[in-house]
C-alpha cells in the first residue's frame, strides 16, 4: 500500500475517534446541564478541558481555584469544544479532517464508507446553530452515531487490506491517547476537589462501562474499581488493555515495514505497554505513574509506526 | 413536463426535434415519456440526481480569494440522444483523426516530414509554447504518443464537427459515468426501452490501453495514476480513475526515480511503477526537465521516460497537436499520414499570425469568436456577438500586439437540446466529449460528456463558466 495512503487513513481512523469521543463526553455534559449539581458540572467542563490540554476561549472565567468555571457559560464552551474552528480539536474540526483525509484516499476505503461519512458531514455542515443549542443532547448522540454508523459500515464493506489495518490502528492509538488524557484529568481533579466519587459515574457512562460495572460490582461506585475496569478489563471495549491489544493485533496483521528499527520498536512498545497493564498494574501503588507510562507508550508508538511505513530513509528499503 | 414553451429555431440544429417540431423518430420515446411525466415527479427525479452527487461527493473544486469550494457539476436529467448509426460515423472520424495525430506527434519530435514537406509551417510548430524540443527523438511504446484523448465535438446544421482535440490531460470521463449512473437510476424504464449503449466498461479499457503501453511489454505492470493533489479541480476523477483501473492513486512527493527506474513508496518499501497514466500538465512534471520550481513533480522522471524505463501517458509535449494554431492543420494531417480524406470537420479557423487573417479577424470581431491559444475553460476568449464594443476595442489592441497569439472561428450555432428549467422543458446549447483510448488497438466506449450551457442563450459550456452536465444515450433503435 502507498504510504501516503497509509497515512491517510490512519489519521481518518483517529480523527473520527476523537469527534465520537469529544461528542460523547459533551453529550453526557449537556445531559448534566439539565439537572445536576453547579459544582458537578464545573468539575465537568475542567476534566474535558484539562484532557484536552486547552484553555477555555477568551473572556471564559479561568482562575486557579475549583471555581474556575463559576461564571463560564456552558453554551459557550460547548460551542468552543463542538464547532470552533481554530479548535483543531473540536468535533467540528475532527469531523472535517476525518472527512477530508476519507476524500483524499477514497479509493482505499469502500464506497459506502465515503457515503456515509459525507453525508454526516453535509448534515453536520448544513445545521443551523439555533436548531442545534435546542436540543444539544441529541446533535452529540446524532454525531455519534453517525461515526458508530461509518465503523459498522466500514466493518461490513471494506477490504481486510493494508488500509483496514492502518485505521483500526489509527483509532487504537487514539483510544488509547484519549482514555489516558481524560483519566489522568480525573485522577488528578479527584484528588484536589477531595469530593468523594465526583466525576467517578461519569467517567464510566464516558466509556460506556456503567452497564459492566453494575454488573460486576454492583451500585456502588469505587475509584479503585473504575479505574480497574477501565484499564484492565480486556472484555470492555474502550479499556486501555483492550485498545492496546487491539493496536499490537493490527501490527501484528500488517506485514514488517521498510523502516526496520521502527518497525520492531512499534511490536516492542504495543507488547510493552500490554505488559505493564497485565503484570504491574494490578500491584501498582502510583498508578498515575502507570498510566502516564502507558499514554507515554502510545506516544512513542504513533511515532514508531510512522518510521516504519512511512517516513522510512530510502536507502533503508529494498526496492522491489 | 411541459413543452409548450418550447422555442425551436429554425437555424440551429435542435438535437430532438425537427423543422416542424415533431419529434425526432429516435426521439420519440423520450419525448412521449417526458411529456407524459408530471412535473413535479420529474423535479424530484432532478432533485435525486442533484442530491446524490453531493451525498457521493462527485465534486470539482472552485477556488476563489479566501477558500476553496466544493461544487457539484450541475446535471441536467434529461438525456440527449443518439442514434447508433452517427455515433458509428462519429467513431470512424475518431479513431482517422487520433490516428494522424500520434502520427504527427512521432513525426513532430521525430525526423519532421511534416515540416520538411511543406504541410505545415515550421514557426507554427516552434511558437507553440506546448512543442517540448527536449523530447526529441523520443521513441514511445507502440508509438502511441495520446493514450487519451477527449473531442469536443459539435453539431450544426453542417453535421458534426470538431471544436477542439485535448491531448493532454483531458477530463470529464468521471461525469459521464456519474451522469450515466445517476440518470439510469432515475429513468430506469425509459432507459431499457431505449436500448441505450452500456459505458461502464470505460475503466476496464482504459486499464487494457495503459496495460497495452507498458514498457518492453512487460506483462502485468505496475499502474499508477499521478495527480497534482487534493487541491487539484479534477481530484473526484483522478480518484475515481485510479480506483476504477486498479491504479495507486500518487502524488509526485510519493515518486522517486533510482538508476533511470521509477519507484513507489509503499509500506513495504519501494515499488516500480510501469505505466504513469499522469494528470499533471507537462511543465510540473519534472523540476529537472521542466519548471524548476515545480513541487508536484518527480525529478529524474523525463529521464526514466527517454530511457523507456516508464510509460508516461498521455506523453509529454501532446500539447503542440492540440494546440489552437497547430488544430487549424488536423485535416491536413490526415491526408498526409493517411492519404485519406477526413471523416470529421475542423470549425474553419483562420489564424491571425497571417496578415490576412489578421485583418478578415479584426473586421469581423462582433460575428466571430476569438481565442488565445494558450488558453482553455473558455477563458481568453471573445465571443463576438455576445460582446460590447468596449471589450472588443479592448481585445482588437490586444490581437495587433501580439497576432500569433490568436486564432479566430465563426460563432457556431451549437446544437440545442431540451433541459429542464423551472419544471419545463426549455432548449439549451450542447456539445459533446467522447474520450478515445489508443493503446495497441483504438478504443471509444459508446457515450461522451455531453456538456450544457444552463444560461439561457450562452453558448459556453465550460463547467468552471456556468456549464453543467447532460447524460449522453447512444441508442440502438434498430437492435442491430
Amino acid at each position: 500500500m502507498l504510504s501516503r495512503s497509509a497515512q491517510g487513513v490512519y489519521w481518518m481512523g483517529r480523527y473520527l475517534t476523537r469527534a465520537q469521543y469529544l461528542s460523547h463526553l459533551l453529550e453526557l455534559h449537556v445531559q448534566a446541564l439539565v439537572d445536576r449539581p453547579v459544582g458537578e458540572i464545573h468539575f465537568g467542563w475542567r476534566r474535558i478541558y484539562r484532557a484536552m490540554k486547552r484553555l477555555p476561549p477568551p473572556g471564559e472565567e479561568w482562575l486557579p481555584e475549583a471555581d474556575e468555571f463559576a461564571l463560564a457559560d456552558s453554551f459557550t464552551l460547548a460551542d468552543d469544544l463542538t464547532f470552533d474552528r481554530t479548535n483543531p480539536e473540536s468535533v467540528w474540526s475532527s469531523l472535517e479532517r476525518g472527512r477530508e483525509n476519507a476524500r483524499q484516499m477514497r479509493h482505499c476505503i469502500s464506497a459506502e464508507m465515503w457515503t456515509c461519512l459525507n453525508r454526516a458531514y453535509l448534515w453536520m455542515r448544513d445545521l443551523e446553530a439555533v436548531d442545534i443549542w435546542r436540543t444539544p443532547e441529541a446533535f452529540y448522540s446524532r454525531t455519534c452515531n453517525e461515526i458508530h454508523n461509518f465503523i459498522g459500515v466500514a466493518d461490513a464493506t471494506m477490504y481486510r487490506g493494508p488500509a483496514w489495518r492502518f485505521m483500526r490502528l489509527g483509532r487504537a492509538i487514539e483510544r488509547i491517547q484519549l482514555v489516558v488524557s481524560l483519566i489522568l484529568a480525573q485522577t488528578d481533579l479527584s484528588r484536589r476537589t477531595r469530593i468523594p466519587n465526583l466525576g467517578w459515574p461519569s467517567m464510566l457512562r464516558a466509556h460506556r462501562a456503567a452497564e459492566a460495572y453494575s454488573r460486576i460490582h454492583g451500585i456502588e461506585i469505587q475509584p479503585d474499581r473504575v479505574l480497574d475496569l477501565l484499564v484492565a478489563d480486556p472484555l470492555l471495549p474502550a479499556s486501555l488493555l483492550s485498545s492496546l491489544r487491539a493496536a499490537a493485533g493490527e501490527l501484528d496483521a500488517i506485514e514488517t515495514g521498510p523502516g526496520v528499527e521502527a518497525d520492531a520498536a512499534a511490536r516492542r512498545l504495543s507488547g510493552r505497554a500490554c505488559a505493564i497493564i497485565l503484570y504491574d498494574w494490578p500491584e501498582a501503588e502510583e498508578r498515575d505513574d502507570l498510566i502516564r507510562r502507558v499514554g507515554q507508550c502510545a506516544r512513542d508508538l504513533h511515532d514508531a509506526v510512522l518510521g516504519a511505513f512511512v517516513d522510512y530513509a530510502i536507502e533503508d528499503s529494498p526496492l522491489r | 413536463m411541459d413543452f409548450g414553451f418550447y422555442d425551436l429555431d429554425l437555424a440551429i440544429y435542435d438535437e430532438m426535434f425537427v423543422a416542424d417540431g415533431e419529434p425526432r423518430e429516435h426521439c420519440r420515446a423520450v419525448y412521449e415519456a417526458l411529456r407524459n411525466t408530471p412535473r413535479e415527479e420529474f423535479e424530484t427525479i432532478q432533485e435525486r440526481v442533484t442530491r446524490s452527487f453531493s451525498q457521493e461527493g462527485i465534486t470539482f473544486t472552485v477556488y476563489g480569494e479566501e477558500e476553496a469550494e466544493e461544487r457539484i457539476i450541475p446535471i441536467d436529467c434529461v438525456p440527449r440522444l443518439l442514434r447508433l448509426a452517427e455515433w458509428r460515423q462519429l467513431e470512424a472520424g475518431l479513431v482517422q483523426r487520433i490516428k494522424a495525430l500520434n502520427l504527427f506527434l512521432g513525426d513532430v519530435y521525430g525526423e519532421c516530414r511534416i515540416v520538411k514537406d511543406g504541410v505545415i509551417p515550421a514557426d507554427v510548430i516552434l511558437d507553440c509554447p506546448q512543442y517540448r524540443p527536449e523530447l526529441r527523438g523520443v521513441r514511445v511504446p507502440n508509438n502511441v504518443w495520446v493514450a487519451v484523448c477527449g473531442t469536443d465535438i459539435v453539431r450544426t446544421h453542417d453535421g458534426f464537427m470538431v471544436l477542439e482535440d485535448n491531448l493532454r490531460v483531458p477530463s470529464g470521463v468521471s461525469y459521464m459515468i456519474a451522469n450515466r449512473k445517476a440518470v439510469k437510476a432515475g429513468l430506469r424504464r425509459l432507459y431499457r426501452t431505449c436500448r441505450v449503449q452500456e459505458i461502464e466498461h470505460y475503466g476496464s479499457q482504459l486499464r487494457r490501453t495503459l496495460g497495452e503501453l507498458a514498457p518492453d511489454g512487460r506483462k502485468d505492470p505496475s499502474l499508477a495514476l499521478l495527480t497534482p493533489g487534493t487541491y487539484n479541480s479534477a481530484f473526484y476523477e483522478h480518484m475515481f480513475l485510479a480506483q476504477e483501473i486498479g491504479a495507486e492513486l500518487v502524488e509526485g512527493q510519493d515518486l522517486l526515480v533510482n538508476d533511470g527506474f521509477v519507484y513507489m513508496r509503499t509500506t513495504s518499501g519501494l515499488r516500480r511503477v510501469d505505466v504513469i497514466y499522469r494528470r499533471v500538465d507537462d511543465d510540473f512534471l519534472d523540476p529537472l526537465t521542466f519548471r524548476e520550481d515545480s513541487l508536484l513533480g518527480v525529478p529524474g522522471l523525463i529521464n526514466a521516460f527517454r530511457r523507456g524505463h516508464v510509460t508516461l501517458a498521455n506523453a509529454p509535449g501532446t500539447g503542440v497537436a492540440d494546440d489552437k494554431s497547430v488544430y487549424a492543420y488536423v485535416p491536413d494531417m490526415v491526408r498526409y499520414y493517411l492519404s485519406e480524406e477526413p471523416l470529421l470537420l475542423n470549425v474553419e479557423t483562420r489564424l491571425c499570425r497571417r496578415p490576412e487573417d489578421l485583418e478578415y479577424t479584426l473586421d469581423n470581431l462582433e460575428h466571430l469568436v476569438t481565442k488565445r491559444v494558450g488558453e482553455s475553460g473558455g477563458y481568453g476568449m471573445l465571443v463576438g456577438p455576445h460582446s460590447t464594443a468596449e471589450e472588443r476595442d479592448a481585445f482588437a489592441e490586444k490581437l495587433r500586439a501580439d497576432p500569433a497569439d490568436y486564432i479566430s472561428q465563426p460563432t457556431l450555432p451549437l446544437s440545442r437540446s431540451p433541459c429542464l428549467v423551472e419544471g419545463r422543458a426549455e432548449p439549451r446549447h450542447v456539445d459533446l466529449r467522447p474520450f478515445v483510448l489508443t493503446g495497441v488497438e483504438t478504443r471509444i466506449v459508446p457515450g461522451a460528456f455531453c456538456r450544457v450551457a444552463l444560461r439561457r442563450g450562452s453558448l459556453v459550456v465550460n463547467s468552471s463558466q456556468g456549464g453543467g452536465g447532460k447524460d449522453l444515450w447512444v441508442v440502438d433503435l434498430e437492435g442491430s
